[in-house]
């Protein structure tokens, strides 16, 4: 023991002493640690930052501890009070809404809050108005200054700058929301409960309940959400009183949500872009240990002259491979290092890049539980992609000092195998140990791997093809070209590999960023109403109809009834499972979290599919019967006869299942999972939803108005300008997937500039006797130029393949949408792609040309 | 019984398989005392390298018997030293000058010393560097890196790093095969004057008959078999 210790010693001794602190021949395992364990600890530190941003700013994001929330109803006496005896409560409602000012109208997000709002975190406006308007909206001076807290003014309201750019208006002006006039008395500057609000088809208005109560917005059954955020007392178990107040009040229609997930759908989107960017991150790690292998080969092959001086001084293999390990350890350590400062350091500018999805500030951020995954990661793919050449250095032997080289170290699979194999373990185990879907995590490793393995077959076919490319018919600089790929230990199979991964991974982000927009862009529109008009009462379908076809003659009109209810038990009648009484949601079974959208009808809607079972007749009167969705069945264990009791404005119903249906979640129509037969649930208080495809040209801005005045309680959302919200929020999100893979696309460059790099005294020996026999520097570029192209074509090509291959399951596999990527914008990333490639080869040649013949043939 | 240091019987070595193999050695017998100095003469592509080689464990013979130092490099039955129990054997008992140097060029003069006295596990390996260095007239070069030295300086840095370890025997393979002949004469005398304050065994390669003559004992080799052998 003592004595392998004294030989390490003496290893590092010797290795610090012979290390080139320039990194020379080392330096593109230096770059390529550095664009991996860099782009890791980027994508690591900003989820953690972020995370830690929800969890810690949880009570200010969701305005309490804990929040009760309903559809339609407030809570009533007996459930105000059990809240009261919680802690300090703060009450308001939630609707959509449309705002107008003269003929100006924009769909705004209507909040209610109270004196006691927010109950965490500060609220600020600017521009406030002084006094306290009348209900004509009229009076008050503006001045400078700012509020806190507390609900506005009765009959004034705080808004969103977007609202008040939408309808032209200054604060100190009105605007009307249902019946009542409003006076603008300050612009949001911060709302600290914003993120928890969701995703609102609008910009916010605030108002007291009082104002709320004049716009007549809100009915028994309307749409609106009445929301009770509570500070409890330190210490307070929420989960405990979440489940104890819903069981008191079972069958209510109670949402529950604590300070810990303030933010569900921040919290989803967290989840599934950090995995996605976390594997985008890996993907780069792992070309850029591609570059690893290259770079440790070509630098051990160029040490085989002081490896054998050192075994002829009496130095064993073991030796050898301790000193060398210990040096391409110190560059690791320097790469991975500099990667994590760089990786913390460019956090805050990826920050500003979805700010306006998720809680994120762009200040600096030190997390040593990310930066450290980041190590290790990078650490475990620096050990696997540079064992194989280290051990193969064990074959050097002191003679290579007096006989000639003539072939490449021999490598020993079998030795490498137990090394390389605990590597992968390693970066297996800990790639499903931190995913958040482990599931997702191996399949991605597993489809890595055989991208991997068939891109290293095309490299070994291209080479095989290219030293059989012989010919005297084929010009020279083809020739060259095709003997430079094919010849012995030329870096062809690593660069198609690392080239070949990287611009697949371009390729597919390309294909499947266009095929999102021309589906939110171009799809869409082709099927999805011009507007949807929530809280249409019954009685006035007919009236709305009137107008529409009045001012807009052949509109689409769809309308449903639109309740909302949650779904309390399903099963067989005599077994049914209570959804309070589950431990954990079924997986798929989206429909049994809170209250969902629920309608009946007497025909089967259009865009749905009766899978199972039959739909009731026209005119049928009977038991109640309901149609379910049928991925929900299928997640349920649902069968045809089975009954669903929910829970419908506080009243529990129940209906055997009739029949089960496929949804084409692409119309955007109305969708919904659970649809019952008529009479089953027509008795409870709701209004219509209603949608609007316009024919022809039609003045939107009369018609937009026509409803609003005609239908002040109803809200009228125009779909485009939501699309377009919701297209920069993708395009938002786009931009950091777009950053984060061109690490991928940076390190096959690496690769490549890797490989030109350890080829240059070969291709310098090539030129100079070119140039002896009269080529020109000309026909010696396009000689290069030739061979770069032809490789730069063929992995556009496999990775136009490879990339549509992995769009088109990501599209239609995951995401459930259909392939439609827009191939001339993939086309063109490609070509970019292919051209940097050829550029960057071509410069990186350029001392090759400028080697003097006579000079260099006295160096050869 | 005295043991000597170098003992072959039927020496062979053979590279390359099948048609294309090509015999090097061809049965070499040979026995070299202790402290003998011994020259070896021969054509270009006689075997003579090959030969040193496989006597200072550097090549696997491929078949015969050989003992250095009274250790089994090879064996009748195809047994011996791997390379690395060869590359063990070698550490601190045997030295080795090649014709092209092979300083390690990211090492300075002292440094490339030190490497051979670490490697055998030696204590004080700069100090004895150092007065190595010294010895062979160096002690301003100790800083120096090998491109920084002259032709002959580097050999003479090659020459102290062979020696530094006080091995008992020394190969020398064209030392003055890069040199020219002044500079030549003075690193073989320097050579010749570190062997005989050591009293180790030398075994020199070379195709100067002249120098050659500067050895007890002269080895003609040709077509991998010893053609004549003269003691003087």
């Amino acid at each position: 023991m003592n004595q392998t210790w004294s030989r390490w010693g003496m290893a590092a001794a010797l290795a610090r002493r012979d290390f080139s602190w320039r990194f020379r021949g080392l330096r593109l395992l230096v770059i390529c640690l550095f664009l991996g364990s860099g782009a890791l600890a980027a994508i690591n530190t900003l989820e953690g930052a972020i995370r830690q941003q929800l969890a810690g700013q949880g009570q200010e994001i969701l305005g309490g501890d804990i929040e009760f929330s309903r559809y339609a109803r407030p809570a009533q006496a007996d459930e105000l009070a059990a809240m009261a005896a919680l802690g300090q409560v703060s009450s308001g409602m939630r609707l959509q809404a449309i705002a107008v000012a003269g003929d100006r109208t924009a769909p705004v997000q209507l909040k209610s809050v109270d004196a006691r709002w927010p109950l965490y975190g500060q609220f600020r406006a600017r521009q406030l108005i002084a006094g306290v308007a009348d209900s004509n909206g009229a009076g008050g001076a503006v001045t400078a200054g700012e509020v806190t807290a507390g609900a506005p003014a009765p009959m004034t309201a705080w808004a969103g700058q977007g609202a008040l750019d939408r309808l032209g208006v200054q604060p100190g002006d009105s605007v009307k929301i249902g019946n009542a006039t409003v006076l603008v008395a300050g612009v949001i500057a911060q709302e600290p409960d914003r993120l928890s609000e969701g995703f609102a088809l609008g910009p916010p208005v605030i108002v007291s309940d009082q104002t709320l109560a004049a716009t007549g917005l809100v009915q028994f059954g309307s749409m609106a959400v009445a929301k009770y955020r509570i500070a409890l007392p330190d210490g307070a178990n929420l989960q405990v009183i979440g489940d104890t107040f819903q069981e008191q009040f079972a069958s209510q229609g109670w949402s529950v949500r604590t300070r810990d997930r303030a933010a569900p759908g921040a919290d989803r989107l967290l989840e599934s872009l950090g995995q996605f960017l976390s594997l985008v991150g890996l993907a780069a790690l792992i070309i850029a240990g591609i570059g690893i292998a290259g770079a440790v080969a070509s630098w051990l092959d160029s040490r085989r002259g002081t490896m054998a001086t050192l075994k002829v001084l009496g130095a064993d293999s073991t030796d050898v491979l301790r000193i060398h390990a210990l040096q391409i350890a110190a560059a690791t350590v320097v790469g991975v290092s500099a990667g994590l400062l760089a990786g913390m350091l460019v956090v805050p500018l990826l920050a500003r890049l979805l700010a306006d999805l998720l809680p994120v500030s762009g200040v600096l951020v030190f997390d040593i539980g990310a930066l450290a995954r980041a190590g290790v990661f990078a650490l475990l793919v620096a050990f696997v992609f540079s064992a194989p050449a280290l051990i193969a250095s064990r074959t050097v032997t002191a003679m290579a000092l007096l006989r000639a080289r003539v072939s490449p170290m021999r490598h020993l699979w079998r030795r490498a195998l137990l090394p390389v194999g605990l590597g992968l373990a390693g970066i297996v185990v800990l790639t499903l140990l931190t995913a958040h879907d482990p599931l997702l995590a191996a399949g991605f490793l597993g489809s890595t791997a055989i991208v991997l393995a068939l891109l290293a077959l095309i490299g070994v076919a291209v080479r095989m093809l290219a030293s059989s490319a012989y010919g005297h018919t084929i010009p020279l600089a083809m020739r060259m070209s095709m003997g430079a790929l094919g010849r012995p230990g030329a870096p062809t199979v690593a660069l198609v590999t690392a080239l070949g991964f990287g611009l697949s991974a371009f390729a597919a982000i390309a294909v499947i960023q266009t095929g999102i927009d021309a589906y939110v862009a171009g799809t869409v529109p082709e099927r999805a109403p011009d507007y949807f008009v929530l809280d249409l009462p019954r009685e006035n379908a007919a009236a709305f109809a009137q107008v529409v076809e009045s001012r807009a003659p052949g509109t689409q009109i769809r309308t449903a009834p639109a309740l909302r209810g949650a779904v309390l038990a399903y099963g067989p009648e005599d077994d049914m499972v209570r959804v309070a009484d589950l431990d954990e949601i079924p997986e798929g079974a989206w429909a049994l979290r809170g209250e969902r959208g629920l309608t009946y009808s007497a025909t089967l809607p259009p865009g749905n599919r009766i899978t199972q079972g039959r739909w009731w007749p026209q005119d049928y009167t009977g038991e109640a019967l309901v149609s379910i969705d049928d991925e929900l069945a299928v997640a349920l264990e649902l069968e045809i006869g089975d009954m669903i009791t929910i829970g419908l404005l506080g009243v529990e119903r129940t209906a055997r299942i009739a029949s089960f249906r496929t949804i084409e979640w692409d119309d955007f129509g109305f969708n919904h999972a659970l649809i019952f037969s008529p009479g089953s649930i027509e008795n409870a208080p709701h209004n219509l939803a209603a949608s609007l495809i316009l024919r022809g040209e039609v003045d939107r801005a009369g018609l937009l108005g026509a409803l609003v005045r005609q239908f002040p309680g109803s809200a009228v959302i125009e779909i485009g300008p939501v699309l377009g919200q919701a297209r920069a929020l993708l395009g938002n999100v786009g931009a950091a997937v777009l950053a984060a893979a061109s690490v991928t696309v940076l390190a096959g460059l690496a690769v490549l500039l890797g490989a030109i790099a350890a080829a240059r005294a070969r291709e310098t020996y090539d030129t100079i006797v070119l140039r002896v026999l009269g080529a020109s520097r000309g026909q010696i570029l396009s000689a290069l130029a030739v061979r770069y192209l032809i490789l730069a074509a063929l992995l556009s090509a496999i990775a136009l393949a490879l990339g549509a291959g992995v769009g088109w399951y990501v599209m239609t596999g995951m995401f459930d949408l259909p392939f439609r990527p827009d191939w001339l914008v993939v086309a063109a990333v490609l070509t970019a792609g292919a051209l940097t490639v050829v550029m960057a080869a071509v410069v990186a040649s350029l001392p090759v040309l400028r080697a003097r013949p006579a000079q260099a043939l006295r160096d050869l | 019984m005295n043991i000597p240091a170098i003992r072959a019987e039927r020496l062979l070595l053979t590279l390359g398989r099948g048609p294309g193999a090509v015999e090097i050695l061809r049965g070499i017998d040979l026995v070299v005392p202790v402290g003998q100095t011994v020259a070896l003469l021969g054509p270009s592509g006689s075997g003579k390298s090959s030969l040193m080689a496989v006597l200072s464990g550097l090549e696997r013979a491929s078949g015969g018997m050989l003992q250095v130092a009274g250790q089994d490099f090879a064996t009748h039955d195809g047994g011996g030293l791997d390379e690395d129990a060869l590359a063990r054997a070698r550490r601190g008992r045997i030295g080795i000058v090649l014709q092209a140097f092979h300083l390690l060029p990211t090492m300075t003069a002292q440094e490339n010393v030190a490497v051979a006295l670490e490697l055998a596990g030696r204590a004080d390996p700069f100090e004895v560097a150092a007065a190595e260095l010294a010895a062979v007239g160096l002690e301003h070069r100790l800083t120096h890196y090998p491109a920084q030295l002259s032709g002959g300086e580097q050999q003479r840095v090659a020459i102290a790093r062979a020696l530094s370890t006080r091995p008992d025997l020394i190969f020398a393979d064209e030392p003055t095969g890069n040199l020219d002949s002044a500079t030549g004469q003075a690193v073989i005398d320097q050579l010749f004057a570190r062997r005989e304050a050591a009293g180790a065994t030398l075994f020199l390669i070379t195709h100067d008959p002249v120098l050659a003559q500067r050895c007890e004992r002269i080895l003609e080799l040709a077509d991998g078999q010893i053609l004549a052998d003269t003691l003087r």
